[in-house]
């Protein structure tokens, strides 16, 4: 029992990450409908510009999040800007497939960057575990969780209390009736996208401060969509709820199956927990049902 | 639109793919073309087509589940693994011939292929695209962890032989490919205009008005997944007996997402297109492969061989300008240049 509550623990310190990811792409489909592929490569990028300055210029480490978060920003509005908005008003799916391309751009630039190598962080947050009846939780891990769970509270917040948040919502509901009551459509689709990268920006950075940023980062972002789609794409609920519970299926699936069918369960137990949703609650588990008309 | 001149003067003459005498020349003489090519091509030339000819084969079932039936399939690359994988263990393990493994394996794709298509009948647009991304990494790792498959080391499946002669060099498969090609190629266009071609067309266009219309969404769906998968299966056994390694390295999730950028370049719902669509790809990506060693030494900072990065990165920017500035592809150029020339002088 102890040792499921450990994997699970740690499954769920994982699972924080994936459900801000899955936040992220859940904020940018609440506001713009545009389903994106693309926010595994914001994860790549916001890690890779915070390695930049505290690796490679070796300033502290608040003090590189700030240029980390407006360069990861820069290229959310750059995609918003250069990409999406020429697809206005086009079928949905196309945006789709434009994210998906954007995604492929990057990872060229990100392989190119990386070269074959991986880049470790040196330890920013303290290091060393701590114990709660019986469990050992690595504090760095933990400091993540707790970051990514106020964030979602903060995100939450935006939404719900502020200006901005409503007029994120209206425009969620109609573009074109929330241009009448007087919100700029363009800026709150560059608003939104440049929220979503900051969020994304965190979980890169969290993601890299738990293992090395190498080639295989950017899929992180698949894991995100995954999870987005199994809570239901216009829920942040389901986003952290799902989430968590991905890391932990992942985690206890890796230790009790592993030996069973010989390795690899972490691999595909996302896949396997997606098709199962997706037959079961075509929307996801905390979705709205759309009811389509001709 | 048609050449001036042409009347439709019969009902097989309204329904005839090739209308004009000038239309049988040149297919006629490109066909007998494509078949002396290894006469007087190089062995780059013929691999490289080889290698063509195989993707216009997965591309054009894709064609069929993408571009016609509207279901947007990341799994292609998957099902052509299965389609290689079953011809390589029916000749190797049980001692088929590769005539028979060869329909076998489409067979084989294609019933899997039910299987993957069947959240389609629940779920569309991007949620069916996850899907199928889903199902890709299911099919691999059964593939790695399966006894049958060889796991990691993966199968080597011998090159055909008809009659005792070995189809066993670049240059003897080209005739087996290129073969299975047109045959493929005329199969499909036939299909897209049938009377289930139509249907499909329906389900794109509006699903729901389509059922309305009597159009049976659930056998057609199934149906258009079947079709699809039999092309990648068909398309992988021929890859398995060109290269006679199988190995589930040789399918990743950027081949698949490959194949619907060549139909997103290619133009959807266009058999032409797909043509267009593995022509601009490969190529493109040639080109990088002889560019990118002169742009390694003009600037250091990409590194030693930046050939695959940078192929992805031409890639992905290609399709950005196509989906911006022509969505309807490469296909809808080459209409409006066949409607500009048999116009010609005048503009319309």
């Amino acid at each position: 029992m102890i040792e499921f509550l450990q994997q699970a623990i740690t499954g769920m310190m994982i699972g924080s990450l994936y459900a801000l990811v899955a936040a992220s792409i859940v904020l940018v489909y609440k506001s713009t409908h545009v389903v994106s592929l693309a926010h595994g490569q914001l994860v790549a990028f916001g890690a890779l510009f915070f390695w930049l300055f505290i690796g490679r210029l070796g300033i502290p480490f608040w003090a590189g999040l700030v240029p980390a978060f407006v360069l990861t920003a820069l290229i959310g509005l750059l995609i918003e800007r250069l990409t999406l908005r020429p697809l206005i008003g086009q079928p949905l799916i196309a945006a789709f497939l434009m994210t998906f391309a954007i995604f492929i751009a990057l990872e060229g630039v990100f392989v190119l960057y990386l070269k074959g190598q991986t880049r470790a962080l040196p330890a920013f947050l303290p290091e060393g575990n701590f114990e709660i009846a019986g469990l050992s939780i690595p504090i760095n891990q933990f400091i993540g969780f707790l970051v990514a769970l106020f964030l979602f509270a903060a995100v939450s917040f935006i939404f719900k209390y502020t200006k901005l948040g409503l007029g994120m919502r209206a425009t969620a509901e109609d573009h074109r009736l929330a241009q009448a009551t007087g919100i700029t459509v363009r800026n709150i689709f560059s608003y939104i996208w440049i929220l979503s990268a900051i969020v994304t920006a965190v979980a890169g950075i969290a993601t890299a401060n738990v293992m090395d940023i190498y080639y295989m980062l950017p899929y992180i972002g698949i894991s995100g969509l995954i999870v987005a789609i199994c809570g239901g794409l216009d829920s942040l609920l389901g986003a952290l709820v799902v989430g968590l519970l991905l890391g932990v299926v992942e985690n206890v699936g890796a230790a009790y199956l592993d030996p069973l069918v010989g390795g690899g369960v972490k691999d595909v137990a996302a896949y396997v927990v997606l098709l199962l949703i997706l037959l079961i609650r075509p929307y996801g588990l905390f979705g709205l049902v759309k009811i389509e008309r001709i | 639109m048609r050449p001036c001149g042409v009347f439709d003067k019969s009902y097989a003459l309204d329904i005839a793919i090739i209308r004009t005498w000038q239309h049988w020349v040149i297919l006629i003489s490109a066909l007998i073309l494509l078949f002396l090519f290894p006469l007087f091509g190089s062995y780059y030339i013929i691999s490289f087509m080889n290698y063509l000819a195989i993707s216009v084969i997965v591309g054009l079932g894709l064609q069929i589940v993408s571009g016609y039936c509207g279901q947007i399939s990341f799994g292609q690359a998957a099902f052509m693994a299965i389609g290689a994988y079953t011809s390589a263990i029916l000749t190797i393990k049980f001692g088929f011939s590769f005539w028979i493994a060869l329909p076998l394996s489409g067979i084989m794709a294609g019933a899997v292929g039910i299987i993957g298509g069947a959240p389609s009948l629940r779920i569309k647009g991007m949620y069916l695209a996850m899907a199928t991304i889903a199902i890709h990494f299911v099919v691999i790792w059964l593939l790695l962890h399966m006894e049958i498959t060889g796991s990691f080391k993966g199968l080597f499946p011998p090159p055909p032989s008809l009659g005792g002669f070995e189809f066993d060099t670049d240059e003897r498969m080209f005739y087996v490919i290129m073969t299975v090609m047109v045959i493929m190629t005329y199969a499909a266009r036939n299909l897209v205009r049938s009377k289930v071609g139509r249907a499909f067309v329906a389900i794109r266009d509006n699903d729901l008005a389509g059922e309305v219309m009597g159009v049976n969404l659930y056998y057609h769906k199934l149906l258009a997944f079947f079709t699809s998968c039999f092309y990648a299966g068909i398309a992988g056994s021929l890859w398995a007996h060109l290269i006679t390694v199988v190995n589930a390295e040789q399918f990743t999730l950027m081949h698949a997402l490959e194949y619907v950028g060549m139909l997103i370049i290619g133009g959807m719902g266009s058999i032409p297109g797909v043509f267009f669509g593995v022509l601009f790809i490969r190529i493109l990506n040639e080109l990088v492969m002889f560019t990118s060693p002169l742009l390694a030494k003009a600037v250091p900072w990409l590194g030693t061989s930046p050939a695959a990065a940078l192929g992805l990165v031409a890639f992905g920017l290609a399709l950005i300008v196509f989906l911006i500035f022509e969505p309807r592809g490469l296909a809808h150029r080459w209409e409006i240049f066949k409607a500009s020339y048999r116009l010609y002088p005048f503009s319309h």
